[in-house]
């Protein structure tokens, strides 16, 4: 491909996303971290705080709260998003009558906005009125806190976000399976332990990249939940149950403390940059070696 | 980010307004040609105003506020208003950009804070001499004026009248032997009772609602918020102190005896009223907006209104009733450079402070912020009992409710004050020390 | 190359003609179930009462159509289907063409130097992981500088902006799981930039475009926060605002949501089946990896 990558033809290539992509988000991401050294409640001019912002959040018990469950959301997610949306995609593959409207109905929770997901949730997860303790009720079994408690919140936001992700994972998995020379997705049809040991020798590394799509995108997903936290117990009790977009949020427009909401998103974005991107790189390096 | 020029053009205008109407004098039935301080509209000239609101689908979700704007056509068939709105904090960012942007829709709601900000910067339109000049400034309480007075210029109109209390259900009280509460031990009392019998006393919730403790915030009034406020914003006064600190307490006590149902971290607006109106609680703390679905329900013959408890170790006089200024409309002063869209917003101006809007507010159960003589309809019965109650002779009306008078940052960290100790999350001292730290932040 | 694609479809028959596995199936139907629940849920309580969502979800009385009779009648929906499709369709073909320029460029063609495109990368990669609440303000200015503010185009730039990381890292993925023979063949034969890209690779990438296509959309019809502030006239709002119209100031209708979500989800959910049976089903594609 040498003689068709003149630098000309690169530029030509390249230019127009770059150009959208750096007007439209880079420099906005710019923009705010300027605002976030300054001290700027978004109608006077704002003053110039130096890391004040960051300070104040790095000693804020409920921006650590937030850390820790936004950690919580990102491990469940590692641990039973990603898998499970893998052995879905692999059921998929197999004739099974109706397939197609199958996988429609999978990937249906991941077009719902994230505000209706948590609105459809919280009248199922609810402690008092929703549907889940109501069944367990009727059976005589324990009826946890779901949500609105101080423990099991992080987990049952997990849950939704996985179950609203798993569509779209699978679908993306069920394409790359699809990119798949038949031989091999015969081999993908599990028929009995062996099938297994097949599929994690053979399938998966032939379909390494989309794992590694797969994992970045809900890797950065996790650090960006928010409407299903805000639906379901609006942060709280008392901000005990913020993720850190949602706690970021409150302090940007509840709080109207722009400068320290930025300051905050910046925080966001770093540390999802700095995990997706060190897992990229580690992934590709793997791989070369 | 403004420049210094430009708002002392706009002071400049407005004060030479000021200064015209007081020479020429004002005409008693206000329509102001006379004094030549504010233009007039010659009736064949169209205007169109652009009018943003705090709800989505104004039609649908502030009838009242659309029925006002039907009213205001018909009264000036030149001028055409484009009533549009969104959800509340979706508003509130449209018009913190919009302010920043200079892209101000004419009139809007506003919060208070923020109109003080816009204010500042000479972004909106001084309405006192327009009030002035039809006499209508009388109209409103001498309090709600200076409320939205600063700098010199009055920056908007109510947008509605807020009046918070304590509704309760009479059927829950006497089937269980107990009076209406008058003090606080009188509630204590009868949240021991109904808890026995497990039934939720007071109803209320703070997902995404988490301003929704009005009744709190106006017992705030009554350990002598007004007489500490100024301290507190200057930083003289602590908020951990002792009179607060009974107050907070007693919250706590609240809870201890089982005064508030077990899941309201999760409990949304409409799971506090619902819970309220389906004769699940006993009480819910709210205010007269709520006379509507009140009414709509089947426990609207059971249904009283209180302005809040007296406290036998409270600060001065116990009888207060929160009845203050709800958030202002506000107009824009870049809109008014036009002669004719300013003729055109003083209009309404003037017809919003008149007595045919307070009767489009009254007749769907909303209070007005003028003292009009207004016809209450028969069909409002809830309603009536509200406004008895919250104006009955011998209670008073503070400045304004609590929250409204901080910055919004210390205001949300009082909502959490009183969540967090209402919820179990705080003590009362954590709780205090919380706002503090806010006010602290907000030097 | 033909002959290689004619012995792979015979390969796969081979393979199709395998009889269905009825456990994988029944496992199938229950996990689709489960998944399904919650939807069918909300198409339950969209039959309800608002008052009886609240205080008695689970019962059978009172079922009507009320709620969309109501919806129907008070939100615009076919001119807020109309907005958003005008503006997904052009943000999402402007989108995916761009990227794919990108992601071809970054994946195909060779850098002077390494640096230069692992730096691109990375620049674009980074995007993803950008809440899109700290570009509102920033956009909004923009927007205003720009003279497009409260026009179509307010949003199709943006959301065409939003798409690049994804779409990038999704075609970046797919041009590296597969060796670039085929291309390699087509520029021996004598092909230009131009033809590599659009006559021989891009014909192969279609279960990916579909995919990219599908999922923007559905990005773009759900996103809320620039579709709310970006856009004053409402004869330009976005489906997505139309849920959202049924919160009052304090009181929500939850009925009336209900119905329009259920509004707003059933065309995409078609969308989707359409899209998917078309693209991704009995491709050959497979052909190409040895």
């Amino acid at each position: 491909m040498t003689w068709l990558s003149s630098r000309w033809k690169i530029a030509v290539m390249v230019v127009p996303a770059l150009l959208l992509f750096s007007v439209f988000i880079a420099y906005p991401v710019v923009y705010s971290l300027v605002f976030s050294f300054t001290r700027f409640n978004g109608f006077e001019s704002p003053a110039f705080n130096g890391g004040a912002n960051y300070a104040t959040l790095f000693a804020d018990k409920f921006f650590w709260r937030s850390l820790g469950n936004t950690a919580i959301i990102f491990v469940v997610t590692l641990v039973v998003l990603i898998p499970l949306a893998f052995g879905l995609a692999l059921l998929m593959q197999r004739r099974i009558p109706a397939a197609g409207a199958l996988r429609s109905l999978v990937f249906a929770p991941a077009i719902i906005a994230p505000i209706l997901s948590g609105l459809i949730w919280i009248f199922i997860l609810d402690p008092h009125v929703g549907l889940l303790n109501r069944i367990l009720g009727q059976l005589g079994l324990p009826e946890p806190e779901w949500i609105g408690g101080n423990t099991l919140t992080p987990f049952s936001v997990s849950w939704v976000y996985v179950w609203s992700q798993l569509g779209f994972a699978m679908t993306i998995f069920y394409a790359g399976l699809q990119l798949l020379p038949a031989e091999v997705l015969e081999a993908s049809e599990i028929d009995g332990a062996n099938g297994i040991k097949r599929v994690w020798y053979v399938v998966v590394p032939m379909i390494r990249e989309t794992f590694i799509i797969i994992t970045v995108l809900m890797i950065t997903g996790v650090f960006k939940v928010f409407e299903i936290v805000l639906v379901l117990t609006g942060g709280g009790p008392v901000h005990a149950s913020e993720t850190l977009v949602s706690y970021t949020y409150f302090i940007t427009f509840s709080s109207q403390r722009y400068g320290l909401g930025m300051a905050g998103a910046v925080i966001v974005t770093v540390l999802g940059m700095i995990v997706g991107l060190a897992y990229l790189i580690v992934a590709r390096r793997r791989q070369v070696a | 980010m403004t420049h210094p020029a430009r708002v002392m053009r706009v002071g400049a205008l407005t004060t030479a307004f000021a200064v015209l109407v007081a020479l020429a004098g004002c005409s008693s039935n206000g329509s102001g040609p006379s004094s030549g301080s504010i233009p007039t509209l010659d009736p064949k000239t169209k205007v169109t105003l652009t009018f943003d609101i705090q709800t989505a689908d104004p039609k649908t979700n502030s009838p009242q506020v659309y029925a006002a704007v039907k009213e205001f056509e018909k009264e000036n068939p030149n001028i055409t208003v484009k009533l549009t709105g969104e959800p509340t904090d979706t508003h509130t960012q449209k018009m913190q950009l919009a302010g920043q942007t200079d892209t101000l829709p004419d009139m809007f709601w506003i919060l208070d804070s923020d109109a003080r900000q816009l204010n500042k910067a000479g972004k909106l339109v001084n309405v006192k001499p327009i009030l002035d000049a039809a006499n209508l400034t009388s109209r409103y309480p001498a309090t709600t004026v200076k409320g939205f007075t600063d700098d010199g210029k009055t920056y908007g109109q109510p947008s509605s009248q807020l009046v918070t209390g304590i509704w309760f259900n009479k059927k829950i009280l006497a089937d269980n032997g107990l009076k209406v509460p008058v003090t606080f031990d009188d509630l204590l009392n009868v949240v021991k009772v109904l808890h026995a019998k497990g039934i939720t006393t007071i109803s209320n919730g703070s997902n995404q609602a988490s301003f929704a403790c009005w009744s709190f915030l106006r017992d705030l009034s009554n350990f002598g918020w007004d007489q500490k406020v100024k301290g507190l914003l200057a930083g003289t006064t602590k908020y951990n102190n002792p009179d607060f600190k009974k107050l907070y307490e007693h919250i706590d006590e609240l809870r201890k005896a089982g005064a508030f149902a077990d899941n309201v971290a999760t409990t949304t607006y409409d799971q506090i009223v619902s819970r309220f109106t389906s004769g699940q609680a006993a009480m819910v703390d709210g205010g007269l907006w709520m006379a509507a679905p009140i009414q709509a329900s089947s426990i609207a013959p059971d249904a009283g209104f209180w302005i809040g408890p007296e406290f036998s170790d409270g600060v001065g006089d116990q009888k207060v009733s929160m009845s203050v200024p709800a958030a202002p409309w506000a107009y824009s002063a870049k809109s008014a450079k036009d002669p004719n869209k300013y003729a055109a917003i003083a209009k309404w101006v003037e017809f919003w402070a008149g007595q045919a809007a307070a009767q489009t507010q009254v007749d769907g159960a909303l209070p007005p912020s003028t003292t009009w003589d207004v016809k209450i309809p028969e069909s409002q019965s809830v309603f009536k009992t509200g406004l008895a109650a919250a104006f009955a002779p011998g209670t008073h009306a503070p400045a304004n409710q609590p929250d409204l008078m901080v910055p919004t940052a210390v205001g949300t960290a009082m909502y959490d004050s009183i969540y967090g100790v209402i919820e179990g999350q705080f003590t009362p001292n954590e709780a205090m020390d919380h706002v503090q730290q806010a006010l602290d932040q907000a030097q | 190359m033909t002959a290689a694609i004619t012995r792979a479809r015979s390969t796969r028959a081979r393979g199709r003609s395998q009889a269905y596995a009825i456990p994988s199936s029944i496992g199938g139907y229950v996990v689709t179930l489960l998944i399904a629940i919650p939807l069918l849920w909300i198409a339950f309580l969209s039959l309800k009462r608002s008052a009886d969502i609240l205080a008695d979800p689970l019962s059978l009385s009172g079922l009507s159509l009320n709620n969309y009779i109501k919806v129907l009648g008070s939100l615009p929906l076919a001119q807020m289907y109309f907005n958003t499709i005008v503006i997904a369709l052009v943000a999402v073909v402007v989108g995916a063409a761009v990227s794919y320029m990108l992601a071809f460029a970054l994946t195909r063609m060779v850098f002077g130097r390494r640096r230069v495109r692992s730096a691109m990368t990375y620049y674009v990669l980074a995007g993803i992981s950008i809440p899109v609440f700290i570009l509102l303000f920033p956009v909004y200015r923009i927007d205003i500088a720009l003279g497009i503010f409260g026009t179509y185009l307010a949003l199709i730039l943006p959301y065409t902006a939003l798409t690049i990381p994804f779409t990038t890292l999704v075609f970046m993925g797919y041009l590296n799981d597969f060796p670039a023979e085929l291309e390699e063949a087509a520029v021996i034969d004598g092909a230009g930039l131009w033809t590599v890209c659009v006559r021989v690779v891009l014909p192969l990438m279609r279960p990916v475009i579909a995919t990219v296509f599908v999922l923007n959309t559905v990005f773009i019809f759900n996103e809320y926060a620039f579709a709310s502030v970006l856009i004053n006239d409402p004869n330009l709002y976005t489906i997505s605002l139309a849920v959202s119209s049924l919160k009052g100031e304090y009181a929500i209708d939850y009925g009336g949501m209900m119905a329009a979500a259920t509004l707003v989800l059933l065309p995409q959910l078609i969308l989707y089946t359409i899209f998917q049976r078309q693209v991704i089903g009995g491709l050959t594609v497979g052909a190409v990896k040895g």
